[in-house]
């Protein structure tokens, strides 16, 4: 517990945390205003430009928040990479009897912090459905907990990510490169039907695809996928972070 | 030389093109502080890597408190303390929170922080964020945090870079309590008067390659010696005849040997009491300059 708890107070205590938080609501309140808003105020400029409704809103909103995965990519990879010049973290991973606790506490605290941020940004989209979107209805509880579940998933699996980027380049600017790249890249790529079936961002998109029904995720790789499916993918890629972080660790001899 | 903490034989470290260590040998004597010398870019922070196993040396052979490095780390990193570029301190949090997290990291206990906060005198400060911090409190801090393992070696790098003279000085003395309760310390430097005022032993390295090493007071020379008397050439004729190279310099003698109690027991014998005897030593900068051809 001691060390989730030390890793909890870095994430905590730093400026970073909440200003990510304030970047990902921004950019979520714009998303909304297009979505739910736009459209209906000024129908000739938005033509072509869907107008979601009640209850679909909701859902389709946790889906974009949860397509922010630009989120656990970036805090794991500025956290831990601000500590990688620094001797605690040099000596702590040199314990190789601790190495594995390390890297997993990391994976446990980012994940559930982006998790938090997922369902921040989820609270403000629903917010904003609530007041904003038109048609009456909402998710039922169970539906709600599948949303939070789903985005508990694709944190773990970008916050890996994110930490396999970093321990493999150990310098902040290409790292955040380097997973940006990846994380536009791949969803590209997934448009490539025989790396759909692999994809990550189709995963993603599998977790929600009921959601998407109809809507704007015709276009979108992976609507097709099942969610246990998904799942695996998911969890593959989380593994693959991991094992990068894991090289990267070992070989930082630079 | 006593048991040595540090032997390095060797090394080897090359990044691309450059090689930043080119068979560098040196040990480090046990129990005592230990100057670790270099101009810039001599290779000081990459041995340092190297010991604490943080690179992996192209070539050579470390051995650290007896366990070879990097195979034998995880038996011997609990026992060695260090500060290697920045401590990693969180600027929003306490003093005392800082030692918590990086012990809660490192895998030791809570139980030594308030003997440490007292040790590097942090204790009125300890609740106070770090952000608020001099640089020489934050270096305190960051000593404090190299401690919690309770080591038997500290490695530091820089530690004495950018503080003011009175944090110097604060910092100098921890690290000489350190040495008498019987710890290793090895301090490298580019601040020649920061080693001559802390070390007991020196290790001088340039462009990756050993320059010189030993006790610090026979690096400094020590080799002569001056004397004042009333006849100087009655003291130098009863000098040379107990054996002793004496030349007169201005208004003394210069004798060519450190061992001043000899020379005085010589001239007493005689019925000359010196005015004075004064050992002459080179300074540091002078020596290093010398050894390192930058005179």
């Amino acid at each position: 517990m001691s060390l989730l708890h030390a890793e909890y107070l870095k994430v905590t205590r730093r400026k970073l945390y909440p200003g990510m938080l304030l970047i990902l609501a921004i950019l979520v309140g714009v998303v909304a205003f297009f979505l739910m808003v736009f459209g209906r105020i000024a129908p000739e400029v938005a033509e072509g430009v869907p107008v979601l409704t009640k209850p679909l809103a909701y859902l389709v909103g946790a889906q974009q928040v949860a397509s922010q995965t630009w989120f656990p990519l970036v805090l794991a990879v500025v956290v831990l990479g601000g500590e990688m010049g620094t001797t605690v973290w040099a000596t702590s991973l040199t314990r190789e009897s601790r190495r594995l606790r390390q890297i997993l506490a990391r994976l446990v605290v980012f994940s559930v912090a982006s998790w938090l941020a997922f369902l921040v940004g989820t609270a403000i989209w629903s917010g904003l459905a609530a007041v904003a979107a038109q048609g009456s209805g909402s998710p039922t509880a169970a539906e709600w907990v599948g949303v939070a579940w789903r985005m508990g998933l694709i944190a773990l699996a970008w916050t890996s990510l994110g930490l396999g980027a970093i321990s493999m380049l150990r310098s902040l600017g290409p790292a955040i490169g380097a997973a940006l790249a990846f994380s536009f890249g791949e969803s590209i790529l997934a448009l490539w039907g025989p790396y759909e079936n692999a994809s990550l961002s189709a995963a993603t998109t599998g977790l929600f695809g009921t959601a998407m029904d109809g809507f704007i995720g015709a276009f979108l790789p992976g609507t097709d996928l099942g969610v246990a499916q998904a799942i695996g993918i998911i969890l593959g890629w989380t593994l693959f972070g991991l094992l990068l972080t894991w090289w990267g660790v070992q070989r930082r001899d630079a | 030389m006593s048991q040595a903490a540090i032997r390095v034989e060797g090394l080897v470290k090359s990044y691309g093109r450059i090689e930043a260590l080119r068979g560098l040998d040196f040990e480090v004597p046990a129990g005592q502080v230990t100057g670790f010398l270099g101009p810039n870019g001599a290779g000081k922070t990459t041995t340092f890597r190297a010991l604490l196993g943080l690179t992996r040396p192209n070539g050579g052979d470390v051995e650290v408190l007896g366990h070879r490095v990097p195979d034998q780390l995880p038996e011997l990193i609990k026992s060695v303390g260090a500060i290697v570029e920045e401590p990693g301190l969180i600027k929003s949090l306490s003093g005392r929170a800082n030692l918590e997290v990086a012990a809660d990291t490192l895998g030791f206990g809570h139980d030594r922080i308030d003997e440490l906060l007292e040790f590097v005198g942090l204790v009125a400060d300890s609740r106070r964020a770090v952000g608020g911090y001099s640089k020489g409190m934050r270096q305190r801090l960051a000593l404090a945090a190299a401690l919690l393992g309770d080591p038997r070696l500290l490695i530091l790098d820089e530690p004495l870079d950018g503080l003011d003279p009175a944090g110097q000085h604060a910092f100098r003395s921890r690290l000489r309590d350190l040495a008498l309760e019987g710890r290793t310390v090895v301090v490298s430097s580019h601040d020649l008067s920061d080693v001559e005022q802390l070390a007991d032993y020196v290790v001088v390295i340039d462009q990756g390659r050993l320059v010189a090493q030993g006790p610090l007071e026979q690096l400094l020379g020590g080799r002569a010696t001056t004397v004042v008397a009333d006849d100087l050439e009655q003291a130098m004729e009863v000098l040379g005849a107990a054996g002793f190279d004496a030349t007169r310099e201005g208004a003394a003698l210069l004798v060519d040997s450190s061992d001043g109690s000899g020379i005085v027991r010589a001239l007493a014998a005689a019925g000359i009491f010196p005015g004075e005897v004064r050992p002459e030593r080179s300074s540091l900068e002078t020596v290093f300059l010398g050894i390192t051809g930058r005179s």
